[in-house]
């Protein structure tokens, strides 16, 4: 069979159970919301192709059970990843807090170059939130890790993250091929100095959003 | 403009302005067409939703998206941008009050309660409804091709039936016909006649003198497999039974090995091959006459064993599952009387209560720094939220039985605070709860499924990875074809059979069907772990999918998610057996797979002398042939043992 794609890129949702990983992963490849989910057990994935620069990108993201206890079972998932969304609830301070423990659990199950981006969920339910945006983003920059609020009900920034993620996995992705590519070498390093100051512009995107 | 936080702040829902409540959403969605609407309304994008009125009535609702009207750009994106799933167009600016009407103006409802049929047709990209026999009044276009979505949640909130002449329309069943048309459907299905029934029953009433032959004559017939000759003192146990038969598989391979070299066969097979798996009919439920009849006049229930065997069969007939499922559970001992019962009864129910009043007499200050309680708390509130939302009993807002399902989870948390909540028992308790209706009794019979399957939730999930590495052995026994793909395909572990093992199957199957599987497994009828023989049977009936196609890791996972739902629970169960006859019969029998199904371990090879004379003094039935047995108009083949072991 021929392949439809140019790149496929595996992405991996964690964090704490009901932070709405499920949601944000039904948003994205249906553009859909269901206020009956169900809690998710074991694993599972979905797969949206993705127009990147030109570029026909698969993008399959996998979607794990958030409870401690499963951990053994899912961390076997993580193998082969390539970017990881460390999802939290707003409105659950626990489950901010945890952010950190699951930065440790990458950092012990997952390959040490994965892209990683922080997301702060539910940012629609402003009256029950008890995570501020700025601690948010304290953290990111603590962990030097971008960061968005989203709202998978109503479809804000769940877009923006993925494609955010993807393009920093392809961008990663072509520098490694032009390291490896004796003549590209140095354009490379030149590149990755290059996409540094980003940060700002998703900060900006995502207040003006 | 939204409240958005339906599913947290009920209450505060309630007193704002909006007075529906959006049960699914699904964006990007087109209005091809719709009777009576100008053209101006057509071809916007919009949000497909079904929605909820205050009344507890639904709707489909369609609604644009954006506020304006349609330009001729919205016009060219209909088609030419179709695939490309671009940023979402939510236009909320500009001059709200007025757009809004004007927006409201063109939404689209269509009453569930009178909607007649609905269509997926174009690759999932169309859905038509109609609320008029004959008539699609709404067109509706997915942009994302997903169609398949709505129409797998609507079809959560609408009974339907699908046409003979176009498998994608589906008629709007009501409820009172659709039962009729159920119960016409199983008695369609019934595949005992009254009178074989009866005849089954009779023998049922032997077990006292010949409880596992009985059973196995009647409903098998596999005459010679298990059931040969009479027992020495008419009272054999099962496991002498297997015993028996298992050193005479062993001699009967023996004797065959010597005689193929001597005579006529010239090959045998090196790779051991499994006897031909038997079919065996299921049969029908434990009925409510049988089951007061099994009761001796003080209410005792005698013949346990006869009814295992009987529920095994065929299950229990809804109307008396609620008192069944509570010796099933081990909440109600069998040889109680009434009367022993109702004080047991008694005691449980100050016992429940007494537990629920220590978390419930818990104040904040106490809860505040008493994190280990406060975790498992919050664990149970987010997911009772999310258990079986769409079956009507625990669907809405403010449902009470979700208030019964968290007191039962919270009690539990008291009753073993060691295990505390795991994630997988609200669905566990849900059935469970569902047909009780009672919190008491769901709970202590919640208390004694757990017991039965504790170690699915151990903190380091021992158990689960013990089952997971049995299934891999019973796999590569019974199906090694299957086996050594999926090896091959870094899936040996069996990590995609997670979901299934965790919370028995409950992921896989409607309530009705659950109901059935899980009672017939709480018999633990015929052997320990049969749930894993489940899993080889819906396995198995995969093989030729997942190994023709040639599927990896990440497919096999993905084809194993989508079988829930879509698996036949009869014909899983009646396959489950033919397998365990199977491997009880098969010459090569191992002892790791006698340790995983609880079987007696191979005697040792200087103990059988007096096999020979056991094996010719077996029955009557040729010892080389295959006899086809007739068993209720059904044929069903029984190839005789020593033609099993000729195949070995």
């Amino acid at each position: 069979m021929a392949k439809t794609y140019d790149y496929l890129f595996k992405l991996l949702l964690i964090g704490d159970s009901g932070v709405g990983k499920t949601s944000i992963l039904f948003r994205f490849s249906e553009d859909a919301f269901n206020i009956s989910f169900i809690s998710t057990i074991g694993i599972d994935f979905k797969i949206r192709t993705i127009d990147l620069d030109g570029k026909k990108v698969k993008l399959q993201i996998w979607d794990t059970a958030g409870q401690e206890r499963f951990r053994t079972i899912t961390t076997a998932y993580y193998r082969g990843s390539m970017g990881i969304m460390l999802v939290y609830d707003v409105t659950n301070e626990k489950s901010f807090e945890n952010i950190k423990n699951w930065i440790r659990n990458i950092e012990e199950n997952a390959s040490a170059d994965v892209e990683k981006m922080i997301l702060g969920n539910k940012c629609d339910l402003d009256a029950k939130r008890q995570v501020s945006k700025e601690r948010g983003e304290q953290l990111a920059v603590e962990y030097q890790i971008k960061f968005v609020e989203t709202s998978a009900k109503d479809s804000l920034n769940v877009e923006y993250a993925f494609y955010t993620l993807a393009r920093d996995i392809k961008a990663k992705m072509e520098k490694k091929q032009e390291a490896s590519n004796p003549a590209g070498a140095r354009s490379g390093t030149h590149q990755l100095r290059d996409e540094r100051p980003k940060p700002t512009s998703w900060l900006a995107r995502c207040s003006v959003l | 403009m939204s409240c958005s936080s339906v599913e947290d702040l009920p209450e505060q829902c309630k007193l704002t302005h909006k007075i529906t409540h959006d049960l699914f959403t699904q964006d990007g969605v087109l209005l091809k067409a719709s009777l009576g609407r100008p053209i101006t309304d057509l071809n916007s994008i919009g949000m497909l939703c079904i929605v909820q009125n205050m009344d507890g009535s639904k709707c489909i609702e369609w609604r644009p998206n954006d506020l304006i009207t349609i330009d001729s750009d919205t016009q060219d994106q209909e088609w030419a941008v179709v695939n490309t799933i671009g940023r979402r167009q939510r236009t909320l600016s500009g001059n709200m009050t007025s757009d809004y009407e004007a927006a409201r103006a063109r939404i689209i409802r269509i009453p569930l309660d009178e909607l007649k049929s609905f269509k997926v047709s174009r690759n999932n990209q169309q859905m038509q409804f109609s609320t008029k026999q004959g008539v699609w009044q709404n067109t509706c276009y997915f942009q994302h091709g997903n169609a398949e979505i709505f129409l797998s949640y609507l079809k959560n909130h609408v009974k339907t039936a699908k046409t003979r002449h176009d498998r994608n329309t589906y008629v709007v069943v009501e409820p009172n016909v659709e039962s009729q048309v159920l119960n016409k459907s199983f008695a369609e299905l019934d595949i005992f006649t009254e009178n074989t029934t009866d005849v089954v029953w009779n023998l049922v009433s032997n077990f006292k003198q010949r409880p596992y032959e009985t059973t196995m004559e009647a409903f098998s017939k596999l005459t010679d497999i298990v059931y040969y000759g009479e027992g020495v003192n008419g009272k054999r146990e099962m496991s002498d039974e297997v015993a028996d038969l298992l050193t005479k598989s062993m001699s009967a391979l023996e004797d065959t090995t010597s005689i193929a070299r001597s005579e006529e066969y010239e090959v045998i097979n090196v790779k051991p091959t499994l006897p031909p798996r038997p079919s065996i009919p299921r049969g029908t439920p434990l009925s409510t006459e049988k089951w007061d009849g099994l009761q001796d006049p003080e209410g005792r229930i005698t013949e346990v064993e006869g009814v295992k065997q009987l529920i095994f069969r065929g299950g229990v007939a809804h109307s008396i599952r609620h008192s069944v499922w509570k010796y099933l559970l081990d909440y109600y001992p069998w040889k109680m009387t009434k009367a022993e019962l109702k004080s047991l009864h008694k005691k449980k129910t100050e016992e429940y209560f007494s537990m629920k009043l220590q978390w419930r007499s818990m104040t904040e200050g106490q809860e505040l720094r008493f994190s280990e309680y406060r975790d498992r708390k919050s664990l149970v509130e987010k997911d009772v939220n999310r258990t079986d939302r769409t079956h009507p009993f625990f669907a809405g807002d403010n449902n009470p039985n979700l208030v019964v399902l968290q007191d039962i989870l919270m009690t539990y948390v008291m009753y073993n605070f060691d295990l505390g909540y795991v994630q997988g028992m609200s669905d566990i308790l849900a059935p469970l709860l569902l047909l009780m209706g009672n919190e008491v009794d769901s709970f202590w019979c919640f208390v004694g499924f757990m017991e039965k399957i504790s170690s699915n939730f151990d903190m380091d999930q021992a158990g689960m990875k013990q089952q997971l590495l049995n299934l891999q052995q019973l796999m590569a026994f019974i199906t090694p074809d299957l086996a050594k793909h999926l090896a091959s395909k870094d899936s040996g572990n069996m990590y995609f059979c997670f979901r299934w093992l965790l919370v028995w199957f409950k992921r896989e199957f409607s309530h009705r069907d659950i109901m059935r599987l899980w009672e017939v497994l709480w018999t633990g009828l015929p052997c320990a772990n049969f749930h894993l023989l489940i899993c080889v049977a819906i396995l198995d009936a995969e093989k030729d999918v997942l190994i023709s196609k040639d599927y990896g890791f990440t497919e096999v996972l993905k084809h194993v998610n989508d079988l829930s739902m879509c698996l036949d629970v009869d014909i899983i169960l009646s396959t489950a057996e033919g397998i365990y006859h199977q491997i009880v019969s098969s010459p090569h029998l191992s002892d790791q797979i006698r340790v995983i199904l609880g079987l007696p371990l191979a005697l040792k090879p200087d103990v059988p002398e007096t096999e020979p004379t056991t094996f010719s003094n077996g029955n009557d039935i040729g010892e080389t042939e295959e006899v086809t047995l007739e068993y209720n108009g059904h044929e069903i083949s029984v190839v005789t043992k020593t033609v099993w072991a000729l195949l070995a």
